[in-house]
């Protein structure tokens, strides 16, 4: 692993940053710590065991409530580690491995890990991919064995709370043949006046018939650089379905993208981007066919407000071997006001004439007959506003489980605030 | 009109496809300004003279149709570059033919200023062998209640490959204006490549825009139903190539261009 980091470091040193998105000039790698110890001895699976002080930042949070009423199991990341960690017996059981990616490279899974790891992402990847095969630590490791289906959600939960400090935990998932899971991402951080890095890395390898649907509410805070890779590849007949609601951040660059291997693999993308005052989101993702009779469908909503940025980007490559293989892409923008920006750039690559790719995409406003609507039943303008914004976003609420939902729901209004005027 | 030979712009050939080298072509181009005053109206037909700069000034009320057509037997590179700024209630129109040629490059950028200006393009082309066809097409909203309408369809077969970027930009003070763009490709071969970025930029709330586009094979119900009519799939492929082109080539506002650009498409067959 030191030999990794080091040839990873090498790269990061050598590349260039990117210099075709937001502007990231704000961050200065300089200023970042990419290692921060949480005031805690070991990683903990009793909660009663975790230090007070950390105990109440992730109880404001509400995850243990959540563990308690809709989860399989929880992972609590704090800086730089992971502090707690536990799985319902009843799905330890059923064989699922949910564990922490450090401890887990030294058990029986470790050739496992190791096979895996960072083969999708690979440091050459891009500046921080290479940053992140540098000093990656902590994140999870989840294996679901073949046939299990795990019926309710794990849930990792990413706690910033250092100034200045980078996280860069690795989540890596291998979900094998004719299993199904689903997992949840979260991630708050408070704000400072310094900038803070996120450049975490999500590898998610999908078994044959394997399903994984992987939902991230993201909702750093807006001092935030996330600069995030995600990637997943799925074999024959499985299927990845990412759901992705981006509110924090001041500055985003994330692009799940998934790798159609097998023959019948599908992919679902479902996200929505809010960007409000400050923040400079630039969010889509991208799917390769390269396999006969794959699908994919992305549909997302983006949101601009008060001066807010936000661009979809989108990329769908159909290579000659993909055969059959069907693509769809929707991409809907509301501005709510002239200070913002909204931008679409959604690029195709058809390689074979046996392929259908559709794509579509509108940008516009709030209906004033909407508002005027609403409005004659008894709504506020400011109520009114949010109420269709909420509409708007319901793609990614629908797939949410309920308790996210009306948290993502409680993000939209609490951004709506003041919309008026 | 008022046409004006000028000398090459010190163009960047910023917007071509990566890989197409910058082109030995600068002394070779030949820039040509037209100004349309004031309600004038006129219908431009021109033929690619291998590398051509269009200046388009558009006063208020001007209409200005112009069809450009490239003809298969024509010079292997063809560049081709039009930029026009419209004023009050202006209209430009653009219909571009590609009936093939080794390597052709297309910008047409239209700067709508003046407010209720519009502007529509029709572009339709058809390529086989190793032909390439590098396309840009951007409406520029800046004036109010601006209309765009972008419209793209084309056949690829053989090793063809096409990379169209279309940019729909509305940027702040366009209130109340529109834009719309299609495309349409029909892929008839398994090693075509086809590229697609159609772009919408937006900085004003208060417009709409759209984008769709639809790229595959003919759809086999179609041809299916073409068969049991004893119409068999090459045929009918040629039929569907035959009807794109001559969808852009009907909305052309003079039969007579009409008529001369389909004697070309049958002479090219």
């Amino acid at each position: 692993m030191l030999e990794f980091r080091l040839r990873s470091l090498d790269i990061f040193a050598k590349t260039e940053m990117p210099n075709w998105g937001p502007s990231i000039e704000g961050l200065n790698m300089d200023n970042i710590v990419t290692y921060v110890r949480p005031n805690t001895e070991r990683m903990h699976t009793d909660w009663n065991d975790v230090p007070e002080d950390i105990k109440n930042t992730f109880e404001r949070l509400g995850i243990p409530q959540s563990e308690r009423e809709s989860l399989a199991g929880v992972g609590a990341q704090y800086d730089s580690e992971l502090v707690y960690h536990n799985v319902r017996k009843e799905v330890a059981e059923q064989g699922v491995i949910y564990t922490d990616l450090e401890s887990a490279l030294r058990g029986e899974y470790a050739d496992m890990i190791r096979f895996h790891f960072m083969k999708l992402v690979p440091p050459e990847d891009h500046k921080f991919a290479a940053l992140h095969g540098a000093v990656w630590s902590g994140g999870s490791f989840v294996y679901v064995p073949p046939g299990a289906d795990v019926e309710i959600p794990l849930q990792s939960y990413f706690r910033l709370n250092a100034p200045g400090a980078g996280q860069f935990e690795h989540t890596l998932i291998i979900v094998d043949k004719g299993a199904r899971l689903h997992f949840i991402e979260g991630c708050s951080a408070p704000k400072y006046n310094v900038a803070n890095l996120h450049a975490g890395c999500v590898e998610l390898f999908v078994g044959e018939d394997a399903t994984l649907r992987y939902s991230t509410i993201e909702n750093w805070s807006k001092n935030m650089y996330n600069l995030n890779t995600k990637r997943a590849k799925v074999e024959k007949g499985g299927k990845i379905e990412w759901v992705s609601g981006s509110f924090g951040s001041h500055v985003s660059y994330l692009y799940p993208m998934s790798v159609l291997a097998g023959k019948g693999a599908r992919c679902e993308f479902t996200g929505v981007t809010f960007a409000g005052a400050g923040q400079n989101l630039d969010t889509g993702c991208k799917v390769v066919h390269n396999a006969p009779d794959t699908s994919s469908y992305v549909n997302t909503r983006s949101i601009s407000k008060s001066g807010g940025i936000s661009t979809f980007r989108s990329a769908v490559v159909v290579s000659s071997k993909a055969h059959g293989s069907k693509s769809s892409v929707s991409c809907e923008s509301l501005m709510l006001d002239s200070e913002s920006r909204s931008d679409t750039i959604p690029a195709m690559d058809i390689r074979t004439n046996k392929a259908d790719v559709g794509h579509e995409a509108k940008i516009g406003r709030i209906s004033d007959e909407a508002v005027f609507y609403l409005m004659s039943r008894g709504l506020s303008e400011e109520e009114a506003k949010a109420l269709i914004v909420s509409g708007f976003a319901e793609n990614v609420s629908k797939e949410l489980p309920l308790e996210y939902a009306v948290e993502m729901n409680n993000l939209i209004r609490i951004e709506m605030k003041g919309a008026i005027g | 009109m008022e046409i004006t030979v000028n000398k090459p712009l010190a163009e960047t050939f910023g917007w071509l496809q990566t890989g197409a080298k910058r082109i030995d072509l600068q002394d070779k181009i030949q820039n040509i300004s037209y100004v349309l005053g004031p309600g004038e109206s006129r219908v431009l037909f021109l033929e690619d003279p291998g590398a051509s700069e269009y200046e388009i000034t558009l006063g208020e009320g001007a209409r200005l149709d112009m069809v450009q057509l490239r003809e298969a037997s024509g010079k292997d590179l063809s560049y081709n570059n039009v930029r026009v700024t419209c004023g009050d209630k202006a209209y430009f129109g653009w219909y571009r033919v590609v009936l093939g040629g080794a390597e052709s490059y297309d910008n047409c950028s239209v700067n709508l200023a003046g407010r209720e200006s519009s502007f529509t393009a029709n572009v339709c082309y058809r390529l086989d062998g190793t032909e390439k066809y590098d396309l840009n097409c951007e409406a520029i909203h800046t004036g109010k209640r601006t209309e765009s309408a972008i419209s793209a369809s084309g056949v690829l077969a053989d090793k063809a490959s096409k990379l169209m970027r279309g940019t729909i930009d509305f940027r702040t003070g366009c209130s109340g204006s529109v834009g719309n763009e299609t495309e349409d490709v029909l892929l008839l071969s398994e090693e075509v490549r086809n590229q697609s970025v159609p772009v919408i930029l937006c900085s004003e709330e208060d417009v709409v825009g759209n984008h769709g586009a639809s790229i595959g094979r003919p759809d086999e119900d179609m041809l299916f139903y073409m068969e049991t009519r004893g119409v068999d799939e090459e045929t009918a492929c040629e039929m569907l190539a035959r009807a794109k082109i001559d969808s852009v080539i009907r909305k052309i506002p003079d039969a007579s261009i009409q008529e001369k650009i389909r004697a070309r498409v049958q002479r090219g067959e």
